[in-house]
C-alpha cells in the first residue's frame, strides 16, 4: 500500500502557479471522488486553500505520485516548470505532515486556525463522495483530534502575528465584543481598508470615512458600506467613534489633543482607540495622555506583531513533540516509516 | 468547628488564588478559580449559619463575625458577578482581599468561642447590620475591579502584553462590573441605612451618621457616572478610596 500527498504551497510555489492547480470548495469532493477513479487509488482528499492545494491519495500499489501527475497534466495543465514546485510526502511522512498543516505549523501565518476549519471541509467533501476508506479516514481524525491537543496544550495562537490583527485584539481587549463599536477611518489608504475591514469583520457596528478628497472617502464608504463624512467634519464625529484608524499622507498631526479633549466630556468619557498607521504620525502623541484615550501607533503595532511571532516560534518543538507522540499511537496496517 | 471550616475556608480561597495564577501563567481561562470560591463560600456560610443559629439574631457580634460577614459577602458577589459578565481573573485579584479578611475573622480572640443566645431581636436592626455589611461586599469586590480596571489601563497605554493583559477582561467590562457593583453595593445599603434609621437607637448616632456620608457618597459617585459620565481613573480611584476609607472610619467610630 502506498499513501501519498502530493501538493505545493505558499513556500514551494508562487501564486501563478498555486493559482493554476487550485480547486473551488464546491468542487472538493468531485475532485478527491476524481482520485480514487484513477487507475490503482482507493482514496483521495483534495485540499485546496489560497496558500496551498495539496492531494492525498491511497494506492494498492507504487506509483501513487506518478498518476496524480499525469492526472494533473490533462485537467490542470502540469507543465514540467510547474511541477519542480510540488513537494511529495510519502507513507508516514503524510501523517506527520497533514498533523503540520491542520495544527497551523505550515501555514503562512504560524499557527492560525482557520486552516483547521478548511482541511475539514476538505475532508468532509470527500468523505461524502466515498473518496475516504480505512486509511485516510484515520490518518485526518488523527489529524483534527492532534490538532486540537496541539492548540489546547501549546501557546501557538496565542498572540497575533500580524499589524492588522494586533489592531483588533487590542480594539477587543479594549471594548469586549466590538458589536456595539463605531469605526473611524481617516484617510482612504489601503492599510486602512485592511485594518477597519477586520473590525468589521469581527463585528464592528458602523464605520465612516472621512478623506481630504471627498470622492475617495466616497468611494471607499461604498466598498465597506459605510458613510463618508467630509474631512472639515470629521471632528463631530469624533463623539461618536470608538474605534479611528488614521492613514493619512499629512506631514503633521491631523488629531490633536485639544481635539479630543473637546468630544471627552459628550463621549461621557468612554474609550477611544486610536490606531495610527501612518508615518509620519497623524495622531499627536499628547492625545495619548487622556485617560481614557489608548494610542497605538505602526511601531508600536509591529513590535506586540513580532513578540506574538517570537512567542509562537517558541512553540513549535513541544508542537512536533505532541504531534510525534500522538502519531506514535497511529497504527494503520501496511502503512510503512 | 467554627475555626476548623473557617480554615477549610481559608485553603479554598488560597488554592483559587493559586489557580488563577495558573491560569494567567498559561494563558487560558479555567473554571478552578471559581469553583474554588464556591467551596470557600459554603464554608462561610455554614459557619455563619452555625453562629447565627447561636446567637438567634444576625452573626454580627464581634470583629470575627464581622469580617467573615464581609468575606462572604465579596465571595457571593464575585460567584454573581464574576463568571455571569465574564470578568475574568475577579477572583485572582479579589483572594488576597477575602483571604486578609477571613484570616482577621480567625485571629485569635476576634471570633468569640462563647456565644450567647439574645432573648429580645430588633428586626430593624438586623436589617441595618446585614444589608450594610453585605453592602460593603459589593463594595470591596467593586474596588477589586477598580484595581483590575488600573493595572489593565496602564499596561494597555504602555503597549505591553502578556498572559495577565491575555487573560483579563476588557477595559470595558471591568468599568461596568466596576459601575454595576458599586449600584448593587448601593442599593443594599439604602436597606441598610433605612435599617439604620428605623431601630431603636443604642449609644450615640455617629456610626449612622457615618453611614449615610458614605451612602450619599456613592450615590454622588454611581449618579455623576450615569448622568455626566467620569474619566475611568477617576471612577476607580474613586471607589477604592472611597471603600478603604469607608472601612477605617466605621473601624474607628
Amino acid at each position: 500500500m502506498e499513501v501519498v500527498c502530493l501538493g505545493l504551497n505558499h513556500k514551494s510555489a508562487p501564486v501563478e502557479v498555486r493559482e493554476k492547480f487550485a480547486v473551488g470548495e464546491s468542487k472538493l469532493g468531485e475532485a478527491g471522488k476524481g482520485l480514487t477513479e484513477l487507475v490503482g487509488l482507493s482514496e483521495g482528499v483534495v485540499l485546496s486553500t489560497c496558500n496551498r492545494t495539496e492531494f492525498y491519495a491511497v494506492g494498492e500499489t507504487d506509483g501513487v505520485a506518478e498518476r496524480i501527475k499525469s492526472h494533473l497534466r490533462e485537467t490542470h495543465g502540469l507543465s514540467e516548470d510547474d511541477d519542480a514546485h510540488f513537494y511529495l510526502k510519502s507513507q508516514s511522512e503524510v501523517a506527520t505532515h497533514l498533523c503540520r498543516v491542520v495544527s497551523g505549523m505550515d501555514s503562512m501565518v504560524l499557527g492560525e486556525t482557520e486552516i483547521a476549519g478548511q482541511v475539514k471541509r476538505s475532508y468532509e467533501a470527500a468523505h461524502r463522495e466515498k473518496a475516504t476508506k480505512g486509511v485516510l479516514n484515520r490518518m485526518f481524525q488523527k489529524a483534527f483530534s492532534v490538532a486540537k491537543r496541539v492548540r489546547s496544550h501549546t501557546g501557538i495562537q496565542r498572540g497575533q502575528v500580524s499589524v492588522g490583527s494586533v489592531a483588533v485584539d487590542l480594539a477587543e481587549k479594549i471594548f469586549g465584543k466590538l458589536r456595539d463599536s463605531h469605526v473611524m477611518i481617516i484617510g482612504a489608504g489601503e492599510m486602512s481598508r485592511v485594518t477597519a475591514q477586520s473590525l468589521l469583520s469581527r463585528g464592528a457596528k458602523s464605520i465612516f470615512v472621512t478623506n481630504r478628497s471627498y470622492d475617495k472617502a466616497l468611494s471607499l464608504a461604498e466598498d465597506m458600506n459605510g458613510q463618508a463624512v467630509r474631512f472639515d467634519d470629521w471632528e463631530e464625529v469624533l463623539s461618536t467613534v470608538d474605534i479611528v484608524v488614521s492613514s493619512t499622507g499629512a506631514p503633521h498631526a491631523v488629531v490633536t489633543r485639544d481635539q479630543v479633549e473637546k468630544v471627552r466630556a459628550k463621549r461621557k468619557y468612554r474609550p477611544l482607540f486610536f490606531i495610527d498607521i501612518a508615518v509620519p504620525r497623524d495622531i499627536d502623541p499628547e492625545v495619548a495622555e487622556i485617560d481614557e484615550v489608548y494610542v497605538y501607533g505602526l511601531d508600536m503595532l509591529s513590535r506586540l506583531a513580532e513578540e506574538g511571532h517570537q512567542q509562537r516560534t517558541k512553540e513549535v518543538e513541544a508542537c512536533e513533540l505532541i504531534i510525534t507522540e500522538e502519531l506514535q499511537k497511529l497504527v494503520i496496517p501496511g502503512l510503512t516509516k | 468547628m467554627d475555626r476548623q471550616v473557617l480554615i477549610l475556608a481559608c485553603v479554598f480561597v488560597a488554592l483559587a488564588a493559586v489557580l488563577g495564577l495558573r491560569s494567567v501563567r498559561h494563558g487560558a481561562r479555567g473554571w478552578g478559580t471559581t469553583v474554588s470560591m464556591l467551596g470557600a463560600f459554603l464554608c462561610q456560610l455554614y459557619v455563619l449559619g452555625e453562629r447565627g443559629r447561636m446567637h438567634g439574631q444576625c452573626p454580627l457580634h464581634d470583629v470575627g463575625e464581622v469580617a467573615l460577614f464581609i468575606a462572604w459577602s465579596q465571595t457571593m458577589f464575585y460567584l454573581i458577578t464574576g463568571p455571569a459578565f465574564r470578568t475574568s481573573l475577579l477572583g485572582l485579584f479579589s483572594t488576597p482581599v477575602i483571604l486578609i479578611t477571613q484570616i482577621i475573622a480567625l485571629w485569635p480572640g476576634n471570633l468569640e468561642q462563647t456565644v450567647t443566645k439574645e432573648l429580645s431581636v430588633d428586626y430593624w436592626r438586623e436589617v441595618h447590620l446585614g444589608f450594610s455589611v453585605m453592602a460593603y461586599g459589593a463594595f470591596a469586590l467593586a474596588a477589586v475591579a477598580g484595581v483590575m480596571a488600573l493595572v489593565l489601563r496602564q499596561k494597555l497605554k504602555k503597549g505591553l502584553s502578556g498572559n495577565l493583559v491575555g487573560t483579563m477582561s476588557s477595559v470595558t467590562n471591568l468599568d461596568t462590573s466596576l459601575h454595576r457593583l458599586n449600584i448593587v453595593g448601593w442599593v443594599i445599603f439604602t436597606v441598610g441605612i433605612i435599617g439604620g434609621v428605623m431601630m431603636k437607637v443604642e449609644g450615640g448616632l455617629a456610626h449612622l451618621i457615618v453611614a449615610v456620608i458614605i451612602w450619599s457618597l456613592y450615590g454622588l459617585l454611581i449618579f455623576r457616572k450615569i448622568w455626566k459620565g467620569l474619566p475611568p481613573k477617576v471612577m476607580a480611584w474613586s471607589t477604592i478610596i472611597l471603600f478603604v476609607a469607608a472601612l477605617w472610619i466605621f473601624a474607628a467610630v
